[in-house]
Order: C-alpha cells, then structure tokens, then sequence
C-alpha cells in the first residue's frame, strides 16, 4: 500500500476560516492518493468485509447452518435445565453480583504498579490502578490491564513435569528434598540460581539468606529487556545498585534520548500522569515542553514539543555535543569529563536544535530531566546521570533509591554462567522464570547448555521454549495467585495479595526459594509476614498489616540515595567506555509496544492491540524510514533477509514515516515456538540480537538488508476508517492559542441548525458526557484494552482484521502532519460519540439502537438483526459488527474473564461504546442502597476513564455545570468532532496544544 | 358453447380466500397463544434435589423471606442460601429426616445441591432485586404466593412485555417497604394517597428505556 514517497503533495484544505492551517495525513497511501487507499476510503468496510471466507468458507458454513437448525428444532421442545449453586458456607463479606476490589501490586520486569483487582464472586475480572499508590495513582498500562487475560490462559502449564511426563507433588518435593541436601552437604558448588528481576523485599531477604545457606551457589539476575546500562552506570556513581524515579510533574523541560517514556521505558504510567499534570495551557504553573531525539519514531515522539530524528547509535553524539553545549554556556564545570571524547560532527538544524535545547535545560536547572532509553549504552547513560547532577536535577526531578541485589541484572555473570555450563562445572540449575533459551540472544545456545545440566529445575508460567529444555518443570503462580511484594520507583515497599488460590497448584518464586532454604514448604504468605516485620515496627503489627494490605499504599515514603554521586568515577568509566559510531545500517532491538520482550505473546488482547505509531497487529516488521526505503527499493510488506555477523532473519518490512534513515527498529518478542496465540506470529528479533552486555547497548552497526523478492501481508489498522481530510484533530501552539484561544472553534464556523428529526428534551436528571483532552492523551492504548477488558470484546484474529473486522470500541485514530521524512504525529481516541441527533438511530429498521432519556445511544443486541444500516450511516465509523461469533468456541477458562454485566454478543450483531452502561446503573445502584442519594460526579468511571494514567478521559452529567465534563466542555479548546453535520455529540474533545520553543520557531 | 365450469365454482375464490385467511388467523392465533409465555413458562415446577416445601417454612412456620433469601434486599440478585443457612435448624430439627440427606451430604462434602432454577431472565436482560424492593415492590408481584407454595412454580410469565405493563403503570404493585414480604398485606382504604405520596418520596419514574435493562 506504501508506495515510496520522495517530495511532499499536498492534501486540499477544507478547514477553511483563519484556524491553524495544517494538513493531516494517516499513511503515505493517502498522502500521495494511492488509488487502493483512495477505494478503500469509499468503502464502509473494506474489501470483502461482508463476504464470509476465511476460516469458515461460505458453503460449509451454509451447511453447518442447516444441520444446526435442525438440532435446534429437536432440542428446543426441551426446557434447557439452569442450576442454582449456592455456597455451602458462605463468605462473609461477598454479596451476590457486586464487585468486590482488593488491592494489589503488580511487577513487570521490574516495573512497579500498584493496582485494585475485581473480582466477582471470587473470581478476578479486572485490574485497574489504585489512586492511592503513586506508581499509577489510578491509572494503569496496557500490560496490567491485559494480565486478566493471562490469569485465564487456557496454554498456562498445569502440571509438575520431569522431561515431560507429568508427576505428582510429592514427588517433586522428594526432588527438591534430595537437591536441597544435595548441595547443602557441598555448600552449593555448581549450584546456580537464574533469576527475573526480582526488586521486591522477600525475595531479597531470601537471597541474602540463600548466600548464607549456600555459600559457594551462583545467584544470576537477568531479564532480556532491563535496564542493566542505567544500573551499571549508576553503580559507577555510587557505588551500590540503584534505581532511578523520574518526577515528570516537576519537570519544566523534559529531554528523552531514545526514550519511550510513555511506552517501554518503566514508570510510563506515572510519567503520563505527570506529564499530563503539566500540559494544561491555562495552568498558573508553566506548561512543559518535552523534546526527544530518537530513531523510530515512538509514542513519546508523538507528543514531542519538538523531536529530532537521529540514529540510536548517535545518541552517544548527540549527547556528548549537548554536553558540550551546555558546559560551555552554563558553565557545568563538566569539562574533565568530556574533552577527551571524540566530538561528532552535527548538521546545522541539529546545532540550532542543541542550542535551543540547551538555552532551554539552563534556564530551568533543577526542574529539568535528561532521560537515555534503556537500549542506550552504559556510558551515554553515565553521561545522562553527570547532566542531571550538574543541572541540579537529582533530588528534585530525578530520584535515586538503593536497588536489592535480586534486581540487579547482572549480563557478564550470565555469560559466565554460560561458558561454565559448557566446561560443565554447573550440576543443578534453578530458573526462576525467564526464557534465556527464546531471549538468550544469536551467539549463546541456550537449549543445548541446558540439555548439558543434570538437574534442571524450571518455574514456569507457560511450558514454553526454555521448560522444553529443562528437566524438570514447575508451573508457576500467576501473581494473582501468590503472596509477594514489590518495591516501587521510590524504593518504598508495596504488598501483593493473592485475589484467587493457584488453580493450577502453581508455586510462587519465593515459595521455591524458601523450600530450598528450610527443606519444608514455605508458605508465601508467612515469607510475606515475616520480610514485613521491618516495615511495620509499630507495636500493633496486626493492624498495620490489614491496613497495608487493604489500602495497597506503600509502607512509608521510600528511600531516597543519601551519598553523593561520585562524578569523578563516572568520568573515568565514560572514557573507557565510550561507543564508537556504529558503521553501515544500525539495527536497533527495542521491547515491542505490545509484548514487551515476548512475555504477553500468548495474550490476545495484546496480540491485537494497534502499534501505537505503526497500527500493526499480530506481527512484527522490521521499521525503516521512508528514504531508506526508496534507497533499498521496498516497500511495506516486502519481505527481507536481514543479516547480522553470523545470524539472520526474516521479516517483513514496514516504511514508518519519521523513522531515521539507515537505521532499522526491530521489535522484539514475537516468533514464539509455543502457545494456540503465540506461535507463528511474526519473526524472532532474539535470533539476530547479539547477547546481553550490561555495559553496551542493544544497538549494533553493520546490518545487511536484503530483499528476498517475497512479499507479507501485514494486519494493519492504519488505513481503515478514513475521516477524509476534515479537521477531526485541532491542534496549535502555545502562542497561537494564547492569540486565539477560539482557534478550535474558528476551523469550522457553526450556527444553530435545525433538525429534520423529532427533537428530544434532554433537560432532567442525568445527562450523561464525555470530555477528552487531547493535549493529555499521549495515545498509549490503554483504554482500547481497558474497554476489552471490562465490556467482553472478542478477540478475532489476524485474517478478521486485514479485512477491517476488529472489535475495538475504542479505536486510536494516528495522524501525521508535516513532511513524511520528519512528520509530527498525533493521536485521538475514538468511540462512539453518542451523538443527540444520532444518525445510525434513523436508519435501524427494528428500532434495536436508540436513545435513553439519559442521552445515551443505546445499543439493544436482542433486537438487531444486523443489517449494518447504522454502521453505514455512522460519520465516525464507531459501530462493530460480529461477523461471527466469537466467543462461543472460547475454552471455558477463557470464559472466566467475562464480566457478568456485560452481555456476551453473538453472531450478527452490532455493537459499539455504551458510555459503560453497566457501571452507570452500578453507581445508580449503590446509590440507592446509600439512602437514595443522587449521583455525585465521579462516582461513574467508565473503563477507559478510570484506566486512562494522563486523565485525559472526563465522564460526567453535563447538566450539572459544576461536574468536571460540563467545566470542559465550556472551555474555549472543547469542539466536536464533525459538529457542521449537526449530529450533537456527547463525547467532544479538547482541541491540542503544542508548546515549542520559540527559539525553533 | 355449453359452459365448461358449473355456476358453484364462481365460489372458489371467495371460499378459498375465506379458509386462507382462517388459516393465517389460526396459524396466529395458534403462536399468539401456545408461543406466548403465558402458556410455555407458566406452570413450569420443575422436580428439586430436595423437596423443600416453601409452604411449610414460609407459609405455616411463618419464617420471612429474608431469613434464607438474606441478601434480596442489597443484592441484584435474591440469593439461594448456603447450605449452612439450612444447617441452622436441621442440626437440630430432622436430623434424620431422608428427604434432608442431600443437604447433610453437602453439609459434610463441601460440595453443594445444585437447585434447579425456576424463575430464569434471559443473559441479555439484567434484573435488580434490591432496586424493586426498595421502591415497594412485593416479592409477590413476580413470584406469585410462594409462601402457599408446596413446590416453586413459576406463577408470572416474566416476558418483557408483562415487565413493561409494571414499569409503565406501577401503582397496583407498590406498598410499604415494612410490608414487602407480607403475604397478608391487604391495601388500605387511602392506598390511593399512599401510592401519590410514596411515589413522591422515592422518586419512583420506572424507566422504559432499553437500557434500563439490556447492556
């Protein structure tokens, strides 16, 4: 579809009057008028929506209708038989039908979010953020909302197994019995511990104490995305692992060196808080301004004030002349540490850049952050840390805490591990989750070193490449199941409940450890107690403990690093460490936005989720720019061989506007070997990304691209759903709006227009609106998969959305603007509108959508019989069709995440965003039983409200105008989307507001 | 030319026409009625594990609704009570009473009777306990005179359209919250006044709205 673009046409203007010209694009394809693109504009859905091929062609179909039928016509003469089951002992606190939270914490690779999970009768549904812990203060990120999903994964391994036979409990106790014995006798020689990142308190303690049961036992950290770089520099510094928090709500000027602060990078939940916190133009508080210098072009890039195109590898440059910048004007004092260092040259738009930028940093000393991307080297990270003291950042934006040794990723001890193996000096081996043998990385065979270990012992949630190679395999706890705990960014503790038993008898990482250490079972639950002993010194431990537990709030304020950061130190290790320019086309390994490093691959809702920037799901591609595409003579979808040393793969290409040129963004964690959803999707990065070091970054020079001649065809959103050119996102500077604060308002000049349509009254009790602030929005797709979640979105595969069947009801529209070398970005999320003056509602010949008295455009599934009239007739495309079911073949663990208040929809019927009607007459509900009280605003949070970490999403009664929607919705910023075809919408949104430097004019 | 058809069949259309539509009204008439779940779900008593006779209990024992059906009143949904509501009394009374085994069973094993369910709403329709009887509603208005019930049968057809007759004209169906399980509650004489005032005092406008009960 992407065809190569080389100069920059342009698209007719119909915005008219005097707002802020600016044309907007989604792809290329409609940029130049690709004629396919132009054909699928004028479809309502594209090519061969509505024709039933692919898995179930027509003709079976067709037959399995009749022989249904006519099982349906024996069957239906019998009541179906519907039981009761009733508690035999009920629970105390549990009433039928209403949700209960708890609050819980949650870890992934090492990132902290403290969250309240509901459950049902038991059973958890949802996971949402807890507004009382900071790390998410309510918000949460796509990887905790999609856990739900994982808890219920009809592939999560189920049984104790030795080489693949399954076993009984007790015998792998006597196992872990006789290994425990084992090496206690020899003090743990050739005993080795590979462990995730684990910063979290019990597992400290236990590994502090299993240095002392087992003396001579190896304990390895390694995680195959983790920010090893930043520790080993700040390890320099100060002399003890560290971890870092970034207070962006502090933050004047914010600076991301390949850094996706909103997406991959930890803490990107209580970033896009922060930075939201910041963004309001009508604020007292000066409004921030981000700039980013990065090769893909990310999220983060997205919402730039201003963003500068650069290869990752020259980040190091980058930095080095930004340093030099800075020292010289601000006189840093920094200047032992960076003369000796080879100066890169930079072109004349990046020295005026730098100059501005560094203009920027000095003025705003101490509320300023400089943040490096994890794939960074250690000495650009080094760097960073250096600017951030001399700048005075540290303390103020830039937090530092000590982080426990179960955290520290340690690269050179895993390949020492590794080298011992082979000479095989190492006898018993523990995983403690991990999958080295997928993310091990091109150079070390981890399958084959592990065949070499005698006894192997696996804790896995799935059994997947790496328990295939083990001897023994351990189906590990979801941590929904398990007693933990986690420390978050600022080093204080937060604890982690279970919501449900192991329902696969599943055992917790500390449960492992600390059977090794006493030789009995270990209950997480006393492990728990005993580490929190510590953190509660009051005399009433038992109290404390249940209000820790059920407010979810850290034990105190967190730590923060008493001694100072040794420059001198750092100075030497930058030295010695400094990267040389990569050479030739650099090939960057980055997590993917959605499965991170492969652990969310058999997830579905994750597996479909749109790329935020590229709106690929269900695959990986190779990213390139577009003149590097013209360059190498491919287009989107061309597949290609790309080599590296010894190792290649191949992949799909994907041209991404804003992308540096020669250089190629690989998206790790897909080309799984396991799983019905991991398998098979997409091509594994691991195979060509060279082994972990702690010191260098994951970027390496060299890469050979070549075409194969083949073609793929990628599941993309990205064309679909056109809006043609109208001004659907409106956007200005910060000068522009303070000139006109109309400027929204003025793109399409709009009177009062009569309807043909019966007027309804909307003038009594609640009226029901919805606000969304674009200029908080980072566009990170939280709220599509909050909305999955709580209203049983199906999930319908890679072939379903090629041919534009996706399901979101939420959908983030992506537009570019500018050229499509160095393009601006924005997102808006999309759903339905509930417009007043509904167009879909005309049209229903079985009245089965219409409107409430509370101003919804309700949606009576029992009633369609899916004509797609109102899809048709919809102007914002938010309507979806079950073009089949979905849902009636799911495995009936699966079935366990259904939220019970939401209908399960069949085949044949529309649906769309119902303002999450369930949770309107929930908080009606409670309110009753609370005396009759009205609703007070905010006691309704629909999905995408409460899971949204920027708060860009306000839901209220627009009647009241001292609600939080009806104060939005009357500032100057607020329009509606396509309000000149008088459809009245409910859902508007407010107009984006960009603060650039006016140095960069 | 001699007539080919004699002078009756000028009838045919007529006649046929006639038995066309007395055909089409019967075949209506027929799915009005036998389709309608007047006649299809009421009456529906189906056979229990237990025979557990509501007239007893609630009825001559006089026992209140509320006492096994304990959360009626906060929950959207009237709970069928746990094995060990039923343990309360049966450890003492009947104790080796057959008819009680599966319950004694269940008292010991942890696993549960599974009762069958009378009154079923369709997945898609969403019905709140707590929210009608709060309003007045009486247990009796859906579920007929339990209390005089030996064996549950479903007495009301629990169709949309008698659920709508109810929200669009609540007045016959309201009365006291004291008396919502009250079986011989009789209307007073100013019941007209009360239904005014009470109708006031709890805001009561039933909603006719789809989304008053599909989501």
């Amino acid at each position: 579809m992407m065809t190569p673009v080389q100069t920059l046409p342009t698209i007719p203007d119909e915005s008219g009057s005097r707002g802020i010209n600016k044309s907007y694009w989604r792809s290329s394809g409609e940029l130049i008028g690709d004629p396919v693109f132009i054909e699928q504009l004028h479809r309502e859905f594209p090519e061969a929506a509505s024709e039933l091929t692919d898995p179930v062609s027509r003709r079976t179909f067709l037959g399995l209708m009749g022989a249904s039928m006519a099982l349906a016509a024996l069957t239906g003469c019998r009541r179906p038989l519907e039981t009761i089951v009733p508690y035999v002992k009920a629970p105390e606190d549990i009433v039928l039908g209403r949700p209960e939270r708890y609050a819980t914490a949650m870890q992934i690779a090492g990132d902290t979010l403290g969250l309240l999970v509901t459950t049902r009768e038991g059973r958890p549904v949802k996971i949402d953020g807890n507004a009382l812990h900071p790390s998410s203060g309510g918000g949460s990120s796509i990887w905790a909302q999609a856990a739900i999903l994982d808890l219920y994964d009809p592939d999560r391994s189920r049984h104790i197994k030795e080489r693949g036979q399954t076993r009984d409990r007790s015998e792998f106790v006597e196992f872990l019995r006789r290994l425990r014995s084992e090496y206690l006798a020899r003090q743990g020689e050739g005993l080795a511990v590979l462990s995730e990142a684990y910063d979290a308190p019990t597992m400290a303690r236990l590994q502090s104490e299993f240095r002392q049961v087992f003396p001579r036992a190896r304990w390895i950290v390694r995680e195959a995305v983790g920010s090893a770089s930043l520790q080993s520099a700040l390890e320099v510094s100060s002399g003890m692992p560290c971890r870092v928090r970034y207070d962006y709500g502090a933050a004047d000027v914010t600076l991301a060196l390949d850094a996706d602060i909103f997406g991959t990078e930890p803490g990107a939940v209580s970033a896009a808080r922060g930075f939201a916190r910041r963004r309001n133009p009508d604020s007292e508080q000066k409004m921030n301004r981000l700039y980013v210098a990065e090769s893909n072009f990310t999220l983060t890039g997205a919402n730039a004030d201003h963003r500068f195109r650069i290869r990752s590898s020259e980040i190091a440059k980058f930095t080095l002349a930004l340093a030099k910048e800075l020292n010289a004007t601000g006189g840093l004092g920094l200047d032992g540490m960076i003369n000796g260092l080879p100066e890169g040259d930079m072109t004349a738009s990046g020295r005026v850049w730098l100059k501005a930028l560094a203009g920027d940093l000095l003025a705003c000393r101490g509320r300023s952050i400089l943040v490096a991307g994890r794939h960074q080297p250690a000495s650009v990270q080094a760097l960073v840390i250096a600017l951030n003291e001399a700048l005075g950042n540290r303390g103020a934006t830039v937090i530092y805490s000590p982080l426990p040794e179960s955290a520290r990723i340690d690269h050179s001890g895993e390949q020492h591990l590794a080298s011992d193996i082979a000479a095989g000096s190492v006898t018993g081996l523990i995983l403690l989750g991990g999958n080295p043998v997928y993310d091990g990385g091109a150079g070390v065979d981890w399958k084959a070193l592990l065949n070499k270990v005698p006894q192997s012992l696996r804790l896995g949630y799935w059994e997947d490449e790496t328990s295939a190679a083990c001897r023994w395999h351990l189906p590990q706890a979801h941590t929904l199941e398990a007693w933990g705990d986690a420390f978050d960014a600022s080093g204080a503790p937060s604890l982690a409940q279970p919501q449900i038993e192991p329902m696969f008898g599943g055992w917790s990482g500390i449960e492992l450890i600390g059977f090794l250490l006493t030789g009995s079972e270990a209950r997480g639950y006393e492990l728990v107690r005993e580490t929190w002993r510590g953190f509660l010194p009051g005399v009433d431990y038992e109290s404390q403990w249940r209000k820790t537990l059920h407010d979810g709030a850290p034990a105190g304020g967190g730590q923060v690093l008493s001694s100072v950061l040794n420059v001198s130190a750092l100075t030497g290790f930058i030295a010695s460490h400094w990267p040389k320019t990569a050479s030739g086309i650099e090939a960057v390994f980055r997590p993917s936005p959605a499965l991170f490093d492969g652990r969310f691959a058999n997830n579905g809702w994750l597996q479909e989720l749109p790329d935020p920037m590229t709106k690929l799901t269900w695959d990986n591609a190779a990213l390139v720019s577009p003149k590097s595409a013209v360059q190498w003579s491919l287009k989107t979808g061309d597949v290609v061989r790309l080599e590296l040393s010894d190792a290649f793969v191949e992949a799909p290409v994907l041209v991404l506007p804003g992308h540096s040129d020669d250089s190629v963004t690989l998206p790790l964690g897909y080309g799984r070997e396991f799983g019905r959803i991991a398998a098979g999707v997409g091509f594994n990065v691991y195979r060509l990304k060279p082994a972990s070091t702690s010191e260098e970054g994951d970027v390496a020079g060299g890469l050979k691209v070549v075409p194969t001649g083949r073609r793929s065809s990628l599941a993309t959103t990205q064309e679909h759903w056109s809006m043609e050119g109208r001004p659907i996102v409106r956007e200005a500077s910060l000068g522009e709006y303070r000139e006109n604060p109309d400027f929204a308002h003025d793109m399409v000049p709009r009177g009062a227009e009569p309807s043909l349509w019966k007027e309804w009254q909307y003038d009594q009790g609640y009226q029901w609106g919805m606000a969304i602030d674009l200029n908080s929005c980072t566009g990170c797709n939280v709220c599509t998969i909050a909305c999955q979640s709580e209203n049983n979105i199906p999930i319908v595969g890679r072939e379903q959305v090629k041919r534009s069947r996706e399901m979101h009801w939420i959908r983030l529209d992506r537009y570019f603007t500018g050229p499509v070398e160095d393009p601006q970005s924005v997102a808006q999320p999309v759903g339905c509108q509930h417009c007043e003056m509904a167009p879909c509602e005309q049209v229903c010949p079985v009245a089965a959508t219409n409107h409430d008295a509370e101003g919804l455009n309700v949606m009576t599934y029992n009633r369609c019989v899916g004509t797609r009239y109102c899809s048709n007739n919809c102007p914002y495309k938010a309507r979806r069709f079950n073009f089949f079911n979905y849902t009636n073949k799911l495995d009936s663990l699966v079935q366990m995440v259904q939220n019970p208040d939401v209908t399960v929809r069949s085949r044949g019927v529309m649906e769309k965003c119902t303002y999450c009607i369930q949770r309107i007459n929930r908080a009606k509900h409670e309110a009753k039983l609370e005396g009759d009280r009205p609703l007070r605003d905010g006691d309704v949070l629909p999905a995408c409200a409460e899971a949204c970490p920027a708060g860009a999403i306000v839901f209220g009664n627009i009647l009241d105008p001292n609600s939080r929607v009806s104060q939005l919705k009357r500032d100057a910023r607020n329009y509606e989307l396509l309000a000149d075809i008088n459809t009245r919408p409910r859902t508007s949104y407010l107009a984006r507001v960009r603060n650039p430097n006016p140095a960069l004019g | 030319m001699a007539q080919i058809f004699p002078k009756w069949v000028d009838r045919i259309p007529s006649l046929a026409g006639l038995v066309v539509f007395a055909a089409v009204c019967g075949v209506v008439g027929f799915f009005w009625y036998f389709g309608s779940p007047w006649w299809t779900d009421v009456g529906y008593r189906p056979r229990q594990p237990v025979p557990f006779s509501h007239k007893l209990h609630a009825g001559d024992l006089g026992m209140d609704c509320r006492y096994c059906h304990s959360q009626v009143e906060q929950s959207v949904h009237a709970n069928i009570p746990a094995i060990a509501t039923c343990m309360n009394c049966h450890s003492q009374v009947l104790k080796e009473s057959p008819k009680l085994l599966p319950i004694r069973e269940a008292a010991a094993s942890g696993k549960p009777v599974q009762w069958v369910r009378v009154h079923e709403l369709p997945d898609y329709a969403y019905f709140d306990h707590s929210a009608h009887l709060r309003a007045g509603v009486s247990c009796f208005s859906c579920h007929g005179n339990i209390p005089q019930e030996e064996v549950v049968t479903l007495r009301k057809p629990l169709s949309m359209s008698w659920c709508l007759d109810c929200h669009r004209n609540p007045d016959p169906h309201l009365r006291p919250v004291s008396e919502i399980t009250n079986l011989n509650w009789e209307p007073p004489a100013d019941f007209d006044r009360f239904v005014r005032e009470w109708k006031q005092v709890k805001r009561i406008n039933p909603p006719t709205n789809c989304s008053a009960c599909h989501r």
